[in-house]
């Protein structure tokens, strides 16, 4: 009698705790096969099955066109070059800011790291202010050679594309190298020299394998990245270039929908393998950086007690960082510099501000610019809500302490989780919004109700960043905290509220800023969903770009820019950001 | 305070048993060290004693209560890890409240409760800190502290002197010791430092291959361990392993990495070892014929002033590589300048000989 009450006392426990577990994964099973896996099936049913009946015709047709095989070379061609690109450029400035102490050097590596988090219509926007055809570079080239030859053409050209991709994703090598170049432990090179081994040999025995798996991991980062490109090859392709991504929404613009979906599919199976690849390399540069207490002797950035030799090549490094620093903030500031420049002397500089806050709608858009504000702050805040409450659930799912403890291995119900939140990864925003136009479009209230698929489009795009942001935090927690809390006599509910939940507190902080940011700017998905009144900020740009005055679209991008920053400036105060998915 | 009874437990890790039909009893209010090697499973023990990990099989009984399926939360067991985990965002007031909250206490209760335990640990100025802002021996105390409010049944503390640097040990050893009196809860303490049970133990258990193998106090240990392997454990002196033993017409004849030893007696049971205590050395100066003495040549690596009439020396033996001997003798025996490097005769009574 007495046992029978002490095993259901254990029980008791072990069953709420496999309740809140069970709930949370058939929480994250039915958003995940709402809006992810019934849109992707609903692709790969489009692609794989025609009208006519004859199956694989459609897709056959579509993969051996030479129009598209040669745009799925360029895509990969072009995705190779922009991340060879960010490598020659972004491995030395890594290093640097590895070697080097100085003052606001963290500084100036947040700042480099603003471009990633920029919205792709502001990067186009910049572009197009700093290096068009009537830009700043082309104007200030043409008035120092005194011809009207201009530099540089980004419209319908394979530079414009690639600069833009640098642009966009240098941060991401930068960044993710730094620590892997600090990690290395100094002792190791000094004992490498004491066993007489030559500094150049040292590196590639010593220093290149360790960092080898961070090069190759971000390198991926930035292929699957630019593989994807959607807004920038749109616009700077300009019809003569076009990404698999463009491709497919092309088709979609022309309701040749089985195309569409057959090029979806042949995105989603390259996305997926280089994925996998990257979670691969991924965990084996972690290994790498575990249980290393030791790091790579850092030196002060200065000339004093220098020969000639250290200090060329030491000027030439920060000349070569000044001209990166320079790089990635030119649109911005153009971008923000522009929206004051009146449309002829003696305008008002503030005519593009007054513009997008009144009521009236502006030619080219489909709606007025407050509604388009209003929209883009609610899409973001609901997404970034949504976002983290399936983020942290995914993580008590795969962070399930009580079932790991007993059995020394997960579940099958955690393992099938993780497997199912890796294809989202894999999925490209057009994908996902033309998955869900084809699931949902059929339905009588589609056309009022796409705000909610614009939304949980957004989520699905920002939870691998978000659950990336909570896991991290949740890692640092040593499982024996929580031990020593149970055998204080803390029921579950109190470990959560008390121990686990202020512990991840601003892994959580950090994850919503980080969605909202994403929300803010995302363009492919909500280009494809988003009809007339459901249209947001970057859409407005986006069909603003053509127009003859830049100054309401820098105006509305000016703002755009300074939201996007201040989130930047949140996340930075409150943890790190996540370029890793 | 309770006394506690572990009745044939066994646990697996990976497939293999490394608590393996474990028996053991802690009496009501003692101190028990139990002594083992690092990985012979002593931390999975505590973890399930605290709740925490579920055996394969077994039973744990507080006083006459079968406790084996109740939740950590219900057992009332103060478990201080290895590392001092305290709950970083909590001050150490925080940390200390956390248990008590736990258990419902009132405001009042609580606040008793905290001056009652932070003096005993003696960490009343340490309070309003955080754990961030402390040392690591006041960490280990603001954990003893944290876990003992509760009042608990039964006290683990899994190596808690492993990250104390070495000046500190023996006061937190010591302080361990006087707290546990004070309070005079049941206590079970993992180390793998044989000199931590000697310094504070009531009694120490030795494990290893899942199992107890001899509990009693360390002297009753020291002077009659069970096997070799017990008395390399406890750090015995001048101890060896037999490696094979014969008998013929009434002498013994032993094999040990020290040499052959003949022992004018037959050896009737198994023995694993054995043992010749430092003082049981005789210095001669020249090889007698009393063919009856045990015989060894070596030299003289390093000399202790271990009191005011003795030394202990660390003699390395010709001809074995590798082995050496404690040997104690009178000052007057030795020239201490001209000690270093020189060959010693040494004797021994075969009757000083210890089997293991």
């Amino acid at each position: 009698m007495h046992r029978s009450i002490q095993k259901k006392s254990r029980n008791f426990e072990g069953l709420s705790n496999k309740f809140i577990i069970s709930l949370s994964i058939i929480a994250l099973i039915s958003f995940l096969l709402a809006f992810f896996y019934i849109p992707i099936v609903r692709i790969f049913q489009t692609a794989l099955s025609s009208d006519s009946g004859s199956g694989l015709k459609v897709f056959w047709e579509t993969l051996s066109d030479p129009f598209n095989l040669k745009f799925l070379g360029f895509t990969l061609l072009q995705a190779f070059l922009s991340t060879v690109l960010c490598l020659l450029i972004g491995l030395p400035i890594g290093y640097f800011f590895a070697k080097y102490e100085f003052k606001g050097k963290k500084l100036i590596i947040n700042l480099l790291t603003i471009p990633f988090v920029l919205p792709p219509v502001i990067v186009l926007i910049g572009f197009t202010v700093t290096y068009g055809q009537g830009g700043w570079v082309n104007l200030l080239w043409q008035s120092i050679t005194r011809s009207s030859n201009v530099l540089i053409t980004i419209d319908g050209t394979v530079q414009g594309i690639i600069l833009a991709h640098v642009f966009y994703n240098l941060s991401v090598i930068i960044r993710l190298t730094i620590p892997a170049w600090q990690n290395i432990d100094n002792e190791q090179i000094e004992v490498s020299s004491t066993l007489g081994v030559g500094k150049g040999k040292t590196f590639q025995k010593i220093v290149f394998p360790q960092v080898k798996n961070a090069i190759i991991s971000s390198s991926l980062l930035v292929f699957i990245y630019t593989f994807n490109s959607f807004a920038i090859v749109m616009k700077l392709g300009n019809f003569n270039f076009y990404t698999l991504e463009v491709l497919i929404y092309e088709s979609f613009d022309l309701l040749k929908f089985s195309e569409g979906a057959s090029l979806a599919v042949i995105q989603l199976v390259i996305n997926s393998l280089v994925i996998i690849l990257y979670l691969v390399v991924e965990r084996k540069s972690r290994k790498m950086a575990e249980g290393k207490e030791k790091g790579l002797k850092t030196e002060r950035l200065s000339f004093r007690g220098k020969d000639w030799k250290s200090i060329v090549s030491l000027s030439l490094s920060i000349f070569f960082v000044f001209i990166v620093i320079l790089f990635s903030f030119a649109p911005i500031i153009a971008i923000i510099v522009k929206s004051f420049i009146p449309k002829s002397p003696g305008d008002s500089p503030f005519w593009g501000y007054s513009q997008i806050f009144t009521q009236q709608k502006i030619t080219p858009l489909n709606t007025n610019t407050i509604r388009l504000f209003g929209n883009t702050l609610l899409f973001a805040t609901v997404a970034a809500v949504i976002s983290l409450i399936l983020s942290v659930l995914i993580v008590f799912v795969l962070r399930n302490r009580y079932q790991s403890i007993k059995k020394y291995q997960r579940s099958v119900s955690e393992s099938f989780v993780s497997y199912l939140i890796i294809l989202p990864m894999a999925t490209s925003s057009i994908t996902l919004g033309l998955g869900l136009y084809l699931s949902y479009s059929g339905l009588g209230s589609y056309y009022n109700s796409v705000w909610i698929f614009i939304i949980m489009s957004h989520v699905l795009i920002s939870i691998p960043f978000v659950t990336r942001s909570i896991l991290v935090a949740y890692n640092r927690i040593d499982v024996e905290l929580l031990n020593v809390a149970s055998s204080l006599g803390a029921s579950r509910v109190m470990v959560f509220r008390k121990i686990e939940f202020p512990l991840i507190k601003r892994g959580i902080i950090v994850g919503g800023i980080f969605s909202f940011a994403i929300s803010l700017g995302e363009f492919g998905a909500t280009f494809l969903l988003a009809r007339a009144n459901y249209e947001t900020l970057s859409i407005g740009i986006y069909n603003l770009l053509g127009s003859q005055t830049l100054q309401i679209s820098t105006a509305m991008a000016s703002v755009l820019i300074l939201i996007t920053a201040l989130c930047f400036y949140l996340i930075n105060k409150f943890g790190d950001i996540e370029l890793k998915v | 305070m309770v006394k506690v009874k572990i009745n044939n437990l066994s646990m697996k890790y990976e497939k293999k048993l490394i608590i393996d039909d474990f028996e053991l009893e802690i009496i009501d209010g003692e101190l028990l060290v139990l002594l083992g090697a690092s990985g012979c499973g002593k931390t999975s023990l505590l973890k399930i004693i605290a709740g925490i990990i579920e055996p394969e099989e077994g039973t744990i009984i507080f006083d006459e209560k079968d406790i084996t399926n109740y939740t950590p939360q219900k057992r009332k067991v103060g478990y201080v890890p290895q590392a001092q985990v305290l709950f970083p965002h909590m001050k150490v007031e925080q940390n200390i409240s956390f248990g008590l909250e736990a258990h419902k206490l009132s405001k009042e209760e609580i606040k008793e409760r905290i001056k009652w335990i932070a003096e005993i640990t003696q960490i009343q100025d340490l309070l309003d800190r955080f754990p961030s802002e402390i040392s690591g021996g006041q960490k280990q105390r603001v954990a003893l502290a944290r876990a003992l409010a509760i009042k608990p049944n039964l006290l683990l503390l899994d190596e808690p002197l492993s990250s104390i640097d070495a000046s500190g040990r023996e006061s937190l050893a010591l302080t361990i010791r006087r707290i546990q009196k004070e309070t005079g809860i049941t206590t079970l303490y993992v180390t793998h430092n044989q000199e931590e049970s000697r310094l504070i133990s009531d009694r120490v258990a030795l494990m290893y291959d899942g199992k107890i193998q001899q509990i009693g106090s360390v002297i009753e240990v020291d002077r009659t361990p069970r096997n070799y392997l017990i008395a390399k454990i406890m750090g015995s002196s001048n101890v060896w392993p037999v490696e094979y033993l014969e008998t013929e017409d009434g002498n013994s004849l032993v094999s040990t990495p020290i040499g052959l030893i003949t022992l004018p007696y037959e050896i009737k049971r198994k023995i694993t070892g054995i043992k010749i205590p430092p003082s049981s050395f005789k210095i001669v100066h020249d090889l007698s014929e009393d063919d009856k003495m045990i015989e060894f040549i070596g030299r003289i690596k390093s000399v202790i002033e271990k009191d005011d009439e003795n030394f202990r020396i660390v003699v390395d033996l010709k001809d074995a590589h590798l082995e050496y001997f404690k040997v104690d003798c009178k000052k007057e025996m030795l020239n201490i300048g001209s000690a270093a490097n020189k060959e010693l005769q040494l004797h021994v009574l075969p009757s000083e000989v210890i089997l293991i």
